[in-house]
């Protein structure tokens, strides 16, 4: 750690008036920020000082000895209340069943890692506190010896910790019983932190924390707060950004049983506010709200469609180049060119949009799934005219986000702040399904065009690669920062940087402007470019009649985590020596993506003109896996979730209107189409790598490869619905 | 107007038109049924209408007459407990927004066919949408609970 002070993070009661100090979840935290902690985002951010952290921010001890956790990531599913929980549960040495997990109200202490923020994403939770948490109950642990040590009058060395509990000669003391004493002490610099072997929590396939409070409806999500006197509202704009409102009815609203208000409160937003949702929702759709003429009004994804296609001729930036590819493709007896499209995508978490404010004027209190609570809480205060101090974010459960809710431009809070900003008493923002759909922030319609060179054997000559899709960090703060020389590596990643050996290989980015609000979708980039890899692949090893598996190791060599993944999923399915059931065809396809790598092969039949999936398996290597039962779970969401976005899901636009609304248009997996996945990890004791991510980009390929055995044809227009129908 | 609900009847002011789902969550604050898609397709609205799983979202208040609503927070039986120890032993909750719904056809479900078959579960829960992708644990727990209650 480093000797300035100004850096240490110490708590004592003589330091308490003067500490930050917090409610969480009914508890008071108290704890030191150092001012070095707050940092803006990592791309900007000098590098990243030595920090000691409160343990008592992270960790609340009762005296019953009851321990609640607070986790400073959004739990949206993907198991962080337990998983965060365990990293520290390991090295605090305490009873795993009597610890409960609450989310982390907006502070420095609680900033990611390497972001300098407090955010949840890029699958990077536990790769990014893997460290810390353990250091944190480390800390704690070493905390509550001593001050048992002082009160027994005996040295720290003389004392064990055991599952909640301290002991020596002199007896026993439960942790609740030194708590107070344990948090006014020091924090020890250097806790010693566990080797692998002796991990008792981490690595053990523990019960989600959540899943009971899940399963009996008393967990509580954003769209389930309710404060006193509040009014819920809809919100009626124009269908994608831009428009103008021309004229509503405001008497037709008003006339709604249950509705309270109606307020304009841009030019481009009018809100009905009631006594329910429903009576929001239908005074909102009463306004009848006709919006003035303006240059999206003729805005059609097939003409982009048409238009990307075009500007892949010209030249774009160049984001790799290895070898020569534009001569050595000349130079190739066989060429031949591939073209992929890649719709909008909605994300569709379970639970709609929606976002609680109390705002009197002076303060704000905020309640949803804040996936960057630090983010919406500055956005929010800007709206308001508040300074952030005075902006309190409270992070319910969030149902589902894949994305959607570390929302770039905070744009429902935003929404949602700009209504209480004129409304001024507490409401519930509340977005239908349809408003959902509607609101944008859409995964990058995106095409790619490759050049493929084969020399005189069919081997690889050559590769050449152009990339034209809308941003995902764009039009915002975020790209200020992460988009570099126009290469915006979120577009690129996953053809760029390929662990295959390519001698010749050539990526070009072209990021046209997007009159359409685009964000990270589940697995990012990674969605479209792993598809376009991975089936290439697949082809180029069919040219060359060489097996999948074989090709891809040949090309794999000196990539131990790739080679180790194939290795165990050619043992897991039988690879060679067994085959798929009459029918039916296995594809396969790896893919490393937020520094995990998947391997997974689809036993695939086509039934009613569309792939169907009966079974995958899936080998992950992701490091140290801190929960396995939780962690096979992220796989077999992920898979799920990838099937739905390439089956028949797209979002489309025609003359300035978002085709889409309801499920029934953007039909999604179901039990009855959903594959049986077995999941198996590749054991290791590194720092753990993503998870929630990697899962979806190997799917869609392996999906596609199969098809190709099926019927001879590559799907290369996304979703399949449409890519079967080309001929 | 007045309702039976969980065991109670209860007076309410919603207008008749509106949707069983708002009159349980916004007016009687029983927050465990969901709002998903409001147009009866993903099934997190479900609640039982005489026992029977119905989508509250699309089921107007003023039909129920003297009919009785059971929510997730009237469920307290040994079916229903059977079902919840097999979501939690089978770590199927993730963001669990549609559990609950899930949880209210699968009472029905095991209420009728005391040993359902994977087609049988099929068809029984082709109406709800997990976006997080629970299905193969869902199907898992049902035939826990199942055979935990033979």
């Amino acid at each position: 750690m480093t000797k300035d002070n100004s850096e240490k993070t110490i708590v004592s009661r003589r330091d308490f008036m003067a500490s930050s100090a917090v409610a969480v979840g009914g508890l008071f935290v108290a704890f030191n920020i150092s001012p070095t902690m707050n940092r803006l985002m990592a791309a900007e951010a000098p590098a990243a000082p030595k920090m000691v952290y409160a343990p008592n921010a992270f960790i609340h001890i009762a005296p019953d000895n009851s321990i609640t956790m607070v986790i400073n990531k959004l739990e949206m599913g993907q198991g962080v209340n337990t998983s965060m929980a365990q990293l520290i549960a390991e090295e605090l040495e305490c009873d795993w069943t009597t610890i409960k997990s609450v989310s982390a109200p907006v502070n420095a202490v609680y900033n990611h890692t390497q972001y300098g923020t407090q955010m949840t994403g890029g699958s990077s939770a536990l790769n990014s506190s893997w460290d810390q948490h353990r250091k944190i109950g480390a800390g704690m642990r070493e905390m509550l010896k001593s001050a048992a040590a002082a009160k027994w009058g005996i040295p720290v060395a003389e004392v064990r910790a055991e599952n909640g509990y301290v002991y020596s000669a002199k007896g026993k003391l439960s942790y609740g019983e030194v708590a107070d004493d344990a948090n006014k002490l020091p924090l020890p610099e250097n806790p010693p932190l566990k080797n692998a072997k002796d991990f008792k929590i981490i690595g053990k396939n523990l019960k989600r924390i959540d899943a009971l409070e899940k399963a009996n409806g008393k967990a509580i999500y954003g769209m389930d707060v309710r404060i006193p006197g509040m009014v819920y509202a809809c919100v009626a704009r124009s269908n994608i950004d831009g428009g103008e409102i021309a004229s509503y009815d405001e008497k037709a609203a008003r006339a709604v049983s249950g509705v309270v208000d109606v307020v304009k409160f841009s030019d481009n937003k009018i809100a009905v506010l009631a006594k329910n949702t429903y009576a929001a929702k239908t005074g909102r759709d009463a306004l009848n709200v006709k919006f003035k003429s303006n240059a999206n009004d003729n805005a059609s994804t097939e003409q982009w469609m048409k238009d990307f296609k075009e500007l892949a001729n010209k030249d774009g930036i160049v984001a790799e180049d290895k070898g020569s590819a534009k001569a050595e493709y000349n130079n190739s007896k066989t060429k031949f060119t591939a073209e992929y499209e890649f719709p909008f995508l909605a994300h569709s978490a379970m639970e709609p949009l929606n976002c609680t404010v109390d705002y009197n004027g002076k303060t704000a209190e905020l309640w949803s799934g804040h996936q960057m609570p630090t983010v919406d809480r500055d956005t929010a205060a800007k709206v308001l005219g508040l300074k952030p101090e005075n902006v309190n974010v409270h992070t319910t459960y969030a149902g589902g986000s894949f994305g959607r809710r570390a929302s770039k431009n905070s744009d429902y809070v935003v929404q949602a702040c700009e209504l209480a900003k004129v409304y001024k008493k507490p409401l519930k923002m509340v977005m239908t399904r349809e408003d959902d759909t509607h609101a944008g922030y859409y995964r990058p319609m995106t095409y790619h065009k490759v050049n493929i060179g084969l020399d005189d054997k069919n081997h690889l000559q050559a590769w050449d690669h152009h990339i034209v899709g809308y941003t995902v960090m764009g039009q915002s703060f975020f790209g200020d920062l992460m988009i570099k020389g126009g290469l915006e590596s979120a577009v690129t990643e996953g053809v760029t940087e390929s662990p295959y050996t390519f001698k010749n290989f050539r990526v070009e980015q072209t990021i046209p402007k997007s009159s359409v609000k685009t964000l990270w979708y589940r697995s990012v980039g990674h969605t479209h470019t792993a598809y376009v890899m991975e089936t290439m692949i697949d082809e180029l090893a069919h040219k060359s009649k060489t097996d999948p598996f074989t090709y891809r190791q040949n090309l794999l060599a000196g990539k131990p985590r790739q080679l180790a993944v194939l290795a165990q999923l050619k043992k897991m399915t039988g690879w060679g020596t067994k085959k798929a059931p009459h029918g039916r065809a296995w594809g396969l396809a790896i893919h490393q993506a937020f520094n995990s790598v998947i391997g997974q092969v689809a036993e695939v039949s086509i039934i009613d003109g569309l792939p169907h999936v009966h079974q995958v398996w899936c080998v992950a290597h992701c490091g140290q896996v801190v929960n396995p039962d939780v962690a096979k779970t992220q796989l077999e969401g992920g898979i799920v979730f990838g099937i739905t976005s390439v089956l028949q899901q797209e979002i489309t636009i025609k003359d300035g209107l978002v085709q889409q609304g309801n499920f029934k248009e953007m039909p999604v997996v179901r039990m009855y189409n959903a594959p049986v996945v077995h999941v198996e990890f590749v054991p290791s004791t590194d720092t753990p790598t993503g998870l929630g991510e990697p899962g979806v980009p190997p799917i869609a390929p392996a999906i596609a490869n199969a098809v190709f055995q099926l019927t001879q044809k590559r799907l290369r227009v996304l979703p399949f619905s449409k890519g079967m129908k080309v001929v | 107007m007045n309702i039976k609900i969980n065991g109670k009847i209860v007076p309410i002011t919603s207008s008749g038109d509106t949707p069983l789902l708002w009159v349980i969550r916004d007016e009687l604050n029983l927050t465990g049924t969901k709002f998903g898609c409001g147009q009866a397709q993903c099934g997190a609205c479900t609640v039982h209408i005489e026992g029977s799983p119905t989508r509250s979202c699309s089921y107007p208040v003023k039909f129920l007459g003297t009919k009785e609503v059971t929510t997730i927070e009237g469920m307290d039986d040994k079916i229903t407990h059977a079902i919840q120890k097999a979501w939690v032993d089978n770590q199927v909750p993730q963001c669990g927004y549609c559990q609950i719904g899930n949880v209210m056809t699968v009472k029905a479900l095991l209420e009728d066919t005391k040993k359902p078959t994977d087609k049988d579960i099929d068809n029984a829960m082709g109406g709800h949408i997990c976006r997080c992708g629970t299905y193969q644990r869902i199907k898992a727990a049902i035939h826990q609970a199942a055979s935990s209650l033979a």
